[in-house]
């Protein structure tokens, strides 16, 4: 049975959490970590109760929520990685918390806004959903949507989907997300344009202001001609094919060395 | 991937060609144990896996024939009668009939032999072990025979018995998996697979690491499946069958992580390590539905010919509408395939990386209409490849130029793609792809040449028996003629050492 301590310890927790009062969150989060360690809970030991996994299973929620609010992703990630003991190994023992999914949707987007594309679907994979049950569960639907967008590239699809949030954590990082999207959309620009009037570069790429505009124009290190309203994207030049001679003739050799010992 | 995927990694131990037992009239089920018996204890008075191998190629062809009598008869001619094994053996066969028993009794008598090695005993619980899978009623007693058997193989450490026992291990995971809790099985497989890493047991390893990955991913861990794969090295020793599975679970890894240039070369690799397509279609089917979705993923089209294949033909026919809608470009005719057909794939555990191929299909479309125009308007593009909005079209053909799927440019003012011209064939990546085929031929033939074998100790016979020497050259002789291909290697293998 969880310490008797502890259990108010995480009464407190919940009311703290939902009043919204996050720095006091935060201290009690780490009391509550120190008596979850000291029950052997945390990271479970033994053959611990089911009420007394519910109970770490909340406090590392509200722990991986209070991490995204406080902007805190490397703090998420410790939290999310604890909790999947508790989502895969107890599965079968535990009733399945309301907040799983979306915390497994805000992992996919973390992961999606830090373009490792490759972790996004081995996480997807490994999601304990039907293949089409992932597009009916509306927190796993959106990240995957974003990813599906964002590689086929309708990015003012992504653009448009921002305020469709299924949580209020989703939207902290739509911010990153966007950063990402208007550097990817940039360089399209610099390969496909020639140039580019100011008032359309603007709508393509987000921007509501021209001074924004200017200021990632510089950034990127276009020329931007204010006179005739353009942006002139430096063209690349045409490199040069060199004939990579020194790896031809190397490998002619070890075809050499290897038809003398053939023949 | 639960039941199809595995019946063709069985039907893969009776594979490889060089059935002697091939004589015109069938043996029977009995005989042929009998026979399997003689090749083993042969196998271990001359330390010659060899004979082992030959009899557990016969696995799968004699498995389908077992039942209780001939189970039965087989052991009480291997034993006599007090022999404590045979008990053993017999109490986990269901009691036979009076009239059996009289069989029994009258067999003894000519039996006077020695104790057979213990790898017979193992051989036999392999049998029992595969004979109590074909009915569910009998799973909890293979489950224990399993780990019986398992602490008994442990115990004896034997070399010779190690062919047999990565049989075993691969019936142990057929028992947990038909039982419906293979997870609990994998403590045992990590456990065993550490002690045969140890004792340099190749077999017993290969298949132990087939097992866990198997496992893994049947549970969809493809995290652990990567960190296994990555902290493990596969026993280049290890049989065909087993480089075949191997490969196919790494392709799969491999694809999940998008590094499909990886997947595609393993898969490659399981599809010449596999047994010819007839004798093990399940295992060819899985592989080929997986190396199609692959290759598209990595912007090729599969050849037409392998879904005329006659036994691909029906297997693949939702991954057939597949490539064609890819081949057109055409989402809609792409979304309508994938609704139709979302069960099998999802049977496959296909469904995702098909989802995956959605930019395919538009990045192939644009293409298409690169190369048939010179000018398109934005408005054309969205309407031909069904795109939402002119928007979402200029910012896709945008992404396509830059990933250097089209050459081109978009000029903004007009609302229109300028393509163009194409690049030439030749340059320094031909002579890449050419080296790389290079490589792979000198490779598959000093692998060759490593691979031939000469009987064991041969030598030492032609020198102690003189008079022998004219049956040895009518040996040679038959050899020469038998092994048809040896002798292809010989003269070149002569003059260069």
């Amino acid at each position: 049975m969880a310490p008797p301590q502890l259990v108010q310890l995480y009464k407190e927790l919940q009311q703290t959490f939902i009043s919204g009062n996050l720095p006091q969150t935060g201290v009690l989060l780490t009391r509550l970590k120190i008596a979850l360690t000291e029950a052997g809970l945390l990271v479970p030991v033994g053959n611990p109760s089911a009420q007394d996994l519910v109970i770490a299973r909340d406090i590392l929620e509200v722990g991986a929520f209070w991490s995204i609010r406080t902007k805190d992703i490397p703090s998420f990630d410790r939290y999310f990685s604890q909790l999947q003991t508790f989502y895969n190994d107890f599965i079968s023992v535990l009733p399945p918390s309301p907040r799983e999914y979306p915390l497994r949707g805000l992992n996919l987007i973390r992961l999606l806004t830090q373009n490792r594309i490759a972790d996004f679907h081995t996480t997807l994979e490994s999601l304990p959903l039907r293949a089409d049950a992932l597009t009916a569960n509306p927190y796993i639907a959106h990240p995957i949507n974003l990813e599906q967008w964002l590689m086929e590239g309708s990015y003012s699809k992504v653009w448009n989907a921002r305020e469709e949030a299924p949580a209020e954590e989703y939207k902290f990082f739509v911010d990153s997300l966007m950063g990402t999207i208007r550097n990817e959309i940039a360089s399209c620009e610099e390969a496909a344009y020639d140039s580019l009037p100011l008032k359309d570069a603007a709508t393509l790429l987000f921007f509501k202001t021209h001074a924004e505009l200017v200021t990632f124009a510089q950034q990127r290190g276009w020329q931007v001609d204010l006179t005739a309203g353009k942006i002139t994207f430096s063209k690349k030049t045409e490199e040069k094919v060199e004939i990579p001679k020194e790896k031809l003739i190397l490998a002619n050799l070890q075809y050499a060395r290897e038809l003398e010992q053939i023949v | 991937m639960t039941d199809v995927e595995m019946k063709p990694v069985d039907e893969k131990k009776g594979d490889k060609p060089v059935e002697e037992e091939k004589k015109p009239v069938p043996l029977t089920p009995t005989a042929e144990i009998k026979a399997n018996i003689a090749l083993i204890e042969r196998a271990v008075a001359t330390l010659e896996p060899r004979f082992t191998h030959r009899v557990l190629r016969s696995l799968t062809h004699l498995r389908k024939r077992l039942d209780d009598k001939i189970l039965r008869d087989a052991i009480n001619e291997s034993y006599t009668p007090d022999a404590a094994s045979r008990k053993a053996l017999l109490a986990w066969l269901p009691e036979p009939s009076s009239e059996q028993s009289m069989d029994v009794d009258s067999q003894p008598a000519k039996q006077p032999q020695p104790e057979p090695v213990p790898e017979v005993e193992v051989y036999f619980r392999l049998l029992i072990l595969h004979h109590l899978l074909v009915s569910p009623t009998t799973y909890p007693k293979a489950l224990k025979l399993a780990h019986d058997t398992i602490e008994k193989m442990q115990a004896l450490n034997r070399r010779s018995m190690d062919p047999i026992a990565a049989k075993v291990w691969y019936a142990v995971e057929r028992v947990y998996e038909l039982s419906g809790d293979l997870a609990d099985a994998r403590p045992h497989f990590l456990a065993a697979q550490r002690t045969a890493a140890l004792r340099h047991d190749d077999e017993t390893e290969a298949s132990l690491i087939n097992r866990i990955l198997r496992s893994y991913l049947q549970y969809n861990f493809y995290d652990q499946a990567d960190k296994l794969v990555s902290k493990t090295t596969f026993p280049s020793a290890a049989g065909n069958p087993q480089h075949a599975r191997y490969h196919y679970y790494l392709g799969r890894i491999k694809a999940v992580q998008l590094n499909y240039t990886a997947a595609h070369t393993n898969l490659q690799q399981a599809i010449r390590r596999a047994p010819p397509a007839k004798t093990a279609p399940g295992f060819y089917q899985a592989v080929h539905k997986l190396t199609i979705v692959v290759e598209l993923l990595m912007g090729d089209i599969p050849e037409r010919g392998l879904f005329r294949h006659p036994v691909l033909e029906k297997a693949l026919a939702g991954y057939f509408e597949i490539v064609k809608a890819v081949r057109n470009g055409s989402l809609s005719q792409f979304q309508n395939t994938l609704s139709k057909y979302a069960a099998e794939f999802e049977a496959d555990k296909t469904y995702t990386l098909i989802v995956r191929l959605r930019q395919n299909v538009i990045k192939t479309g644009i293409r298409r209409l690169s190369l048939s125009y010179s000018r398109i308007s934005l408005r054309d593009i969205c309407v031909k490849l069904h795109l939402d909005s002119e928007e979402d079209a200029e910012y896709i053909v945008g992404k396509a130029i830059r990933d250097g799927v089209i050459e081109g440019r978009i000029v903004h003012e007009k609302g229109w793609m300028e393509c163009g011209g194409q690049k030439s064939g030749y340059g320094p990546e031909v002579s890449d792809v050419f080296s790389r085929r290079i490589s792979y031929c000198l490779e598959l033939h000093n692998q060759s040449v490593k691979a031939m074998r000469y009987p064991l100790n041969a030598h030492r016979k032609e020198l102690a028996a003189a008079e022998g020497a004219r049956e040895r050259e009518k040996e040679l002789a038959k050899e020469i003629q038998e092994g048809g291909d040896l002798d292809d290697e010989g003269p070149d293998l002569g003059e260069g050492f």
